[in-house]
């Protein structure tokens, strides 16, 4: 699967979730229109409740919409199969989680190694994943396990997960929640390299201000609709100019 | 793809909580040495029981007239001994055979009378036939073929009947053409410690019978063969060879209602083993679906990577299948132990049964001697894998079906 340079990666029109808890209906979006390029780096912000994560979870084919209109890399979610949208996350997607949610019972290496065995990956697998961590400044941290590692290692680690299988869109949901100032901005800048140098398009969950902060456009949802989309002029897509 | 790191992945996750891995292990292994030692005690009891059923008189293969097993006549026989005996001769794996006839008849002394089957007997062969004359300790003699006017019997016959050693019964038989009687001097009192075959054993020479009833030549040659196994192969090649007018039966259509009986604690015992089999499922399916629901999330972020729930089952699978194979070893090691041991000191079913080791007129053996050999390896590997991989199938179901957003959220 390629990407050409600004293709549109994912588009979201008139996009609804609503959660059913017994008797009451909970509507998390309530139409959500979006529109993400290759090489953006994007924050989706808001309240909490607002809709960020239920966002995230339908663009990384997690979940399925209510209703609206959904395409992820020209596919359009709500017609793929679970397997298909697994093969999409395999493929084309990564994912950072609040939790780093490492597998406990592997080591770093074999963490990022795991994807790419499941990808299919044969032998030069153990080379890439040890790649990935060199490049991330994790190499010294290879052969630990999570509970060896600190949070912030561990959700370094877990960027390196995320990116080693090459995909297209790196889902990150409220990746520095969980960390300290230095580590966080550590995370951004290296997060900020990969969108850079390798054209990884990032789309944040998150109310943390560091993360705004690095983002180049930012979306904000209210109440699960869009009531802002602002590009910061200092950006543009690809970083063709940065802050 | 299953790799090197889903197959860590597999076998580290069952080091997480080693006290629930080691309990499975332990609880797979006590069912699948349950069930050897079941195994052994239902292939021992079997193969003892059919040895005593056949020694008794049945043997394993019986030349008989062809109508005899639909009419079970004494006045019914073969067609062709001489042939008969041949066929037997030629056959490969034959321990012994006995030549016999029976007729109905009358014991007399006196005012003392017993209704009997009267036994013809070749006495040289049926000493290698029959687990009566071999077993039975003999007060005077046994016959040989030189007896006339000789008759054996059991001693609780002697006892009804009230006779010695050298005594003289009047014997009424059923004859060809009529009734007939005789004299007849008691040469040897036998007795084999059960009551009730002793009270059925009336032997005569089989030329001395023929002689007083007047029906010509035996009624049946009862083979035994080497190997009990071989009964099928036996009887196939038998059947080939017997004159037209003679059929070869089994020992379990001449005793149908043991047969019942041994197939009928066989398919108990096997019963036993599949429950055994099942509660030890049961078991490992509890402790497997916790181990899902305690990796809820986790394997939620499995699936939100790219794993396939046909990976998760697979990974799940490998999981069972090492608790599996552990339980198979402590299976084969406890079973096996118990299986050696009743293989070697055997159950003394005199000390359950009382000095009448009998059912009728079978003579048991008095120990019954457990099987023992390599089955034991596989019987207990597959009882505990196939158990295991079977048990694991719903919780890995269950965790196909976690949704990833839904698990997350928790």
């Amino acid at each position: 699967m390629t990407v050409r340079e600004n293709e549109v990666l994912l588009r979201a029109h008139g996009l609804t979730k609503v959660y059913h808890a017994g008797k009451i209906d909970a509507q998390a979006l309530r139409g959500v229109d979006l529109e993400v390029r290759s090489g953006e780096f994007l924050a989706i912000v808001g309240p909490s409740g607002s809709g960020k994560t239920t966002l995230l979870n339908l663009v990384g084919a997690l979940d399925t919409a209510t209703s609206g209109q959904l395409e992820v890399l020209g596919k359009e979610i709500s017609k793929m199969s679970r397997r298909e949208r697994a093969d999409l996350r395999l493929h084309a997607l990564g994912f950072v989680f609040q939790a780093y949610n490492l597998v406990p019972v592997l080591t770093a290496q074999e963490n990022v190694e795991f994807v790419l065995e499941l990808q299919g990956v044969g032998l030069e697998r153990r080379a890439r994943a040890g790649d990935v961590l060199n490049r991330l400044g994790l190499e010294e941290f290879a052969t630990r396990r999570p509970n060896e590692l600190s949070g912030g290692q561990q959700q370094r680690v877990a960027v390196a997960r995320a990116v080693a299988s090459k995909p297209k869109l790196v889902l990150a949901d409220e990746p520095t929640a969980n960390l300290d100032g230095e580590n966080a901005e550590s995370l951004l800048a290296m997060m900020r390299a990969l969108n850079e140098h390798d054209g990884i398009t990032f789309v944040f969950s998150t109310h943390d201000p560091r993360v705004i902060a690095h983002a180049r456009r930012v979306v904000t949802l209210v109440d699960g609709r869009v009531a802002r989309d602002e590009q910061k002029e200092c950006c543009t897509v690809n970083g063709a100019a940065k802050a | 793809m299953i790799g090197h790191v889903s197959l860590k992945y597999a076998v580290r996750s069952l080091l997480r909580n080693p006290r629930r891995t080691i309990l499975s292990i332990i609880g797979v292994g006590i069912g699948s040495g349950i069930a050897v030692f079941a195994m052994s005690w239902i292939g021992g009891a079997r193969e003892m029981e059919i040895r005593a059923v056949a020694e008794s008189g049945c043997g394993h293969l019986r030349i008989v007239p062809a109508d005899w097993p639909d009419r079970r006549e004494n006045t019914l026989r073969l067609e062709n001994p001489t042939k008969a005996i041949a066929a037997v001769d030629a056959l490969a794996g034959v321990r012994a055979y006995g030549v016999r006839a029976r007729v109905n008849g009358l014991l007399a002394m006196g005012n003392r009378t017993a209704g009997v089957e009267i036994a013809g007997v070749v006495p040289e062969l049926e000493a290698g036939a029959s687990r009566i004359v071999q077993k039975a300790t003999i007060e005077g003699r046994y016959l040989t073929r030189e007896d006339t006017d000789a008759v054996v019997i059991g001693r609780t016959l002697a006892k009804r009947l009230g006779v010695e050693v050298d005594d003289s019964l009047f014997v009424t038989l059923v004859g060809r053409d009529e009734i007939q009687s005789a004299m007849l001097n008691v040469v040897g009192i036998l007795e084999t410690g059960s009551r009730d075959v002793d009270a059925m054993v009336c032997h005569v020479t089989l030329d001395e019978l023929e002689r007083v009833s007047g029906f010509p030549g035996p009624a049946e040659i009862s083979i035994l063969l080497d190997d009990y196994r071989r009964v099928d192969a036996g009887w196939a090649a038998l059947a080939e060879a017997v004159p037209q007018g003679d059929a070869v039966i089994t020992w379990k259509e001449v005793n149908p209602a043991f047969a019942a009986s041994i197939e009928g604690d066989a398919g108990f015992g096997r019963l036993l083993i599949g429950i055994i089999v099942i509660v030890v499922a049961l078991g490992i399916a509890s402790a497997q679906l916790t181990v899902v629901l305690e990796r809820r999330t986790e394997l939620a972020i499995l699936s939100a990577l790219g794993m396939k729930g046909r990976q998760v089952v697979i990974l799940l699978a490998i999981e069972s299948f090492v608790i599996g194979l552990a339980g198979g070893v402590t299976g084969m090691l406890l079973g096996g132990a118990g299986a050696y041991y009743l293989a070697t000191i055997g159950i003394d079913i005199e000390a359950i049964m009382g000095d009448e080791v009998a059912v009728g007129d079978i003579m048991l053996d008095p120990h019954v001697y457990g099987a023992f050999g390599w089955w034991i390896v596989w019987f207990a590997f597959g009882i505990s894998v196939v158990a295991t991989l079977a048990a694991s199938l719903y919780p890995a179901r269950m965790a196909t079906r976690i949704e990833p957003a839904r698990a997350l959220r928790k």
